[in-house]
């Protein structure tokens, strides 16, 4: 459908992602029969891994996904504009959730930005394809809130390094084919100056993975163990002991940008949802839409200062912590609209809503906790003493 | 990541926050008075010039510098009464609209605010038209309302109504003088509630006990960061609107007017919690701050009705009220 020039001189869409946009728009309503497919609810986290993978490969394979990206790692050039036109679209259109392609959002900038590029040139394709799929290893049994005491320890062996350590509670790792590790290469001591972020494959020996089963029924989370698991010096992301930059960096997406990834979805859920609406709810509508409003105009303004170049910051906190209130607002409504959440699961769109609604009680956990994103504001900004 | 509010817009900001506090300074120093600050800003010539981005910001922000320095103007009914000025010949500033607000005890009544001792009223109808007053044709009641707002209650025989502007006309105008109002009265807002959140953050860091400022404790830290969250989130959806326009999607100066008061009031309480007993008082301002939010979101319609409203509406219409996701690009295309 999509004509790629392989030249890049004369693309149409490049520079012009609102001409992207509009014919990006032309293509979905033509309904692909991938979207037809991605575009409904589906209970099953294996299920919609599948779905969304298979939607992923014809999303690139039509040139769609490759916006966005710079050409040297695969990408047809362009920025993250052109990703935020896309995934507003696809859920305008339909789609139900980016399943664990939120990390197209979440990680994959900051392994463009700080990977090593023949590496990243060979395994961002292969993410966007929806072939192979990546996964956020920070958390630690010990470790939580307080990142920098991690303890997963990499110690160098000839030229490589040698990864040993627990880590919990990283999403999608069971569908996942990498993990970027943060691991500790300084002293036991070295806090947030010695560690060190790996791109591990998750197929290599000494890698497992246990899926978790969470309170909504799902199993997004994972614990991974890493026993000696060898890795080569182009895996490193970022600096030998500068794993912390590379986090703040995929946090910054993290509670950012991908709100506007993350709220196109939630905007998906009203509209499922409208039909079941009624006049008591009427009130809880309306102050979710206030607070999607707050999302919209928040992240956009992230995804502005980021095509500019400039670093987020600690107004990203601004962010994450609107996206998180309005993921529970949303979600409020939806429980006000269609009870049959809190008993049964009757069918998948129930039992989806029920997943949501279940997940809006912990989003103020993930990605740093709203206490966190607090103290970011209240430190960095106020300046209180 | 930079705040939304672009650089420009800011330096007219603080030209306004200046200019609005002259007079005060001026009227201490010399009883003769000082200029209307809105002349010294060349504020009217900006009214012709809404269309223009830069000068639709500018104008706008001199609502955001009112509420922050608690002045009061006849610049809200004179921004509404603008779309109306072609069809009754009339020149910026020398016409301002009345509002509109309806009392549970009273039924609809009509005010308007700051002084408008030089003006014509507009009294607009919906349905039936608007109609220019002089003066001498109605009578103003000055209301004691806290907020250091000037608001008088106007008086007008409307039985032997004629239109100066027939309702056919009048509806689009109407309709732009409302989002227009609206938008102002949110930057106003906004301005307010930031006015009562530096008093609380500037109490925070000085205020002591236990032996430390209070702002140490995380409860009240948070208790702020929660009101700069409200803050920065209120003003990102206005500049949004400001810059858009005619591009936000129908509906969208309701959704800005709601979420200005709701987060407006959010902030006034916060700020208040923080600032104890004191902020509780006559002599402290805070209440100059949060009155002023309370009035400003009776007018053009509550945060309530607004809420409400707007999610009855999306609710029978199976509507998106987004803004647009094309249209927030950088350079949309027509
Ligand atoms: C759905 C979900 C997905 C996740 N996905 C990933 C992932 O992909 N990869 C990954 O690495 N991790 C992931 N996490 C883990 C997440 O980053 C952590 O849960 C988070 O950092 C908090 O750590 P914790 O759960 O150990 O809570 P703790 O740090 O033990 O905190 C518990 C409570 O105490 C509060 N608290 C802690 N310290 C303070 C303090 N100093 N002041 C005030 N309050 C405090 C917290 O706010 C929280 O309310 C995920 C978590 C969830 C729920």
């Amino acid at each position: 459908m999509l004509r790629i020039t392989a030249s890049g001189q004369d693309d149409p869409f490049r520079n012009d992602a609102w001409r992207y946009a509009e014919a990006f728009e032309a293509w979905l309503v033509s309904r692909p029969p991938a979207l037809e497919a991605a575009a409904r609810p589906v209970a099953s986290y294996e299920k919609r891994v599948a779905v969304t993978s298979e939607l992923m490969g014809v999303l690139s394979g039509e040139g769609w996904a490759r916006y966005g990206w710079p050409a040297e790692v695969g990408g047809l050039g362009g920025d993250i504009l052109h990703r935020a036109v896309m995934w507003e679209a696809l859920a305008r259109h339909g789609l139900p959730a980016m399943a664990l392609f939120e990390h197209l959002e979440i990680l994959a900038p900051t392994l463009v930005a700080m990977g090593d590029r023949d590496f990243v040139a060979q395994v961002l394709p292969r993410f966007l394809r929806g072939e192979e799929r990546w996964s956020q290893g920070f958390s630690e049994p010990e470790a939580g809130s307080d990142l920098a005491s991690a303890r997963t320890r990499a110690i160098a062996v000839d030229g490589a390094h040698v990864i040993t350590g627990r880590k919990i509670w990283t999403s999608w790792a069971s569908y996942a084919t990498w993990c970027l590790v943060l691991a500790r290469t300084g002293t036991a001591e070295s806090r947030h100056r010695g560690l060190t972020a790996f791109a591990v494959d998750l197929r290599a020996p000494g890698v497992e993975v246990r899926p978790i089963e969470q309170a909504n029924g799902t199993d997004e989370l994972a614990e991974v163990t890493f026993d000696q698991v060898a890795v080569g010096p182009d895996r490193i992301v970022g600096e030998l002991n500068g794993g912390w930059r590379v986090a703040m960096h995929i946090l910054a997406h993290e509670r950012a940008t991908f709100g506007w990834f993350r709220h196109s979805f939630l905007h998906r859920q009203v509209l499922d949802t409208i039909a079941h609406g009624s006049p008591v709810g009427d009130t809880l509508l309306g102050d979710a839409l206030l607070d999607l409003a707050a999302v919209r105009a928040t992240s956009h303004e992230a995804l502005r200062a980021h095509a500019a170049g400039t670093t987020l910051g600690p107004r990203a906190a601004f962010v994450k912590l609107l996206l998180a209130a309005s993921e529970q607002s949303v979600n409020d409504w939806v429980l006000a609209s269609d009870p049959d959440l809190a008993v049964g699961l009757q069918d998948d769109h129930v039992a989806v809503c029920r997943q949501e609604y279940l997940f809006s009680r912990i989003v103020t956990v993930y990605g740093g906790s709203q206490q966190m994103q607090l103290d970011t504001i209240a430190k960095q900004i106020l300046r209180l003493p | 990541m930079t705040p939304v509010t672009e650089q420009a817009d800011h330096e007219f900001l603080d030209a306004a926050r200046r200019a609005l506090r002259a007079p005060a300074a001026a009227s201490a120093a010399d009883t003769a008075g000082a200029a209307d600050p809105l002349d010294a800003l060349g504020w009217w010539d900006l009214l012709p010039e809404l269309a223009d981005r830069d000068a639709r910001a500018a104008a706008l922000a001199l609502f955001r510098a009112q509420g922050r320095e608690l002045s009061t103007s006849a610049a809200l009914g004179a921004l509404m009464a603008q779309p109306f000025l072609a069809a009754t010949g009339l020149s910026p500033g020398s016409l301002v609209a009345a509002i509109g607000r309806r009392s549970a005890r009273r039924g609809e009544v009509l005010v308007v605010v700051g002084d408008v001792t030089e003006a014509a009223l507009l009294i607009d109808r919906p349905g039936r038209g608007a109609a220019v007053l002089g003066r001498s044709e109605v009578e103003l009641q000055p209301v004691a309302i806290a907020g250091q707002l000037a608001v008088h209650e106007v008086r007008a025989d409307l039985s032997t109504w004629s239109p100066t502007v027939e309702e056919k006309q009048a509806e689009p105008a109407r309709a732009r003088g409302r989002f227009l109002g609206r938008l102002a009265l949110a930057l106003e807002m906004l301005g307010a509630a930031e006015g009562a959140l530096a008093l609380a953050v500037a109490h925070a860091a000085a205020r002591e006990q236990f032996g430390r400022p209070i702002g140490s404790f995380q409860a009240v830290r948070h208790l702020l960061a929660w009101a700069q969250t409200d803050c920065v989130a209120l003003e990102s959806v206005v500049a949004t609107a400001v810059r858009l326009d005619a591009a936000t999607p129908p509906g969208h100066d309701e959704v800005v007017k709601a979420l200005a008061g709701r987060n407006g009031r959010r902030i006034c309480e916060r700020a208040l919690q923080v600032l104890g007993a004191i902020g509780f008082t006559r002599e402290h301002s805070h209440h100059h701050f949060h009155s002023r939010v309370l009035a400003l979101d009776s007018l053009l319609g509550t945060s309530t009705e607004l809420t409400h409203a707007l999610g009855a509406r999306i609710r029978e219409t199976h509507t998106d009220p987004a803004v647009r996701a094309a249209v927030l690009l950088p350079n949309p295309e027509p």
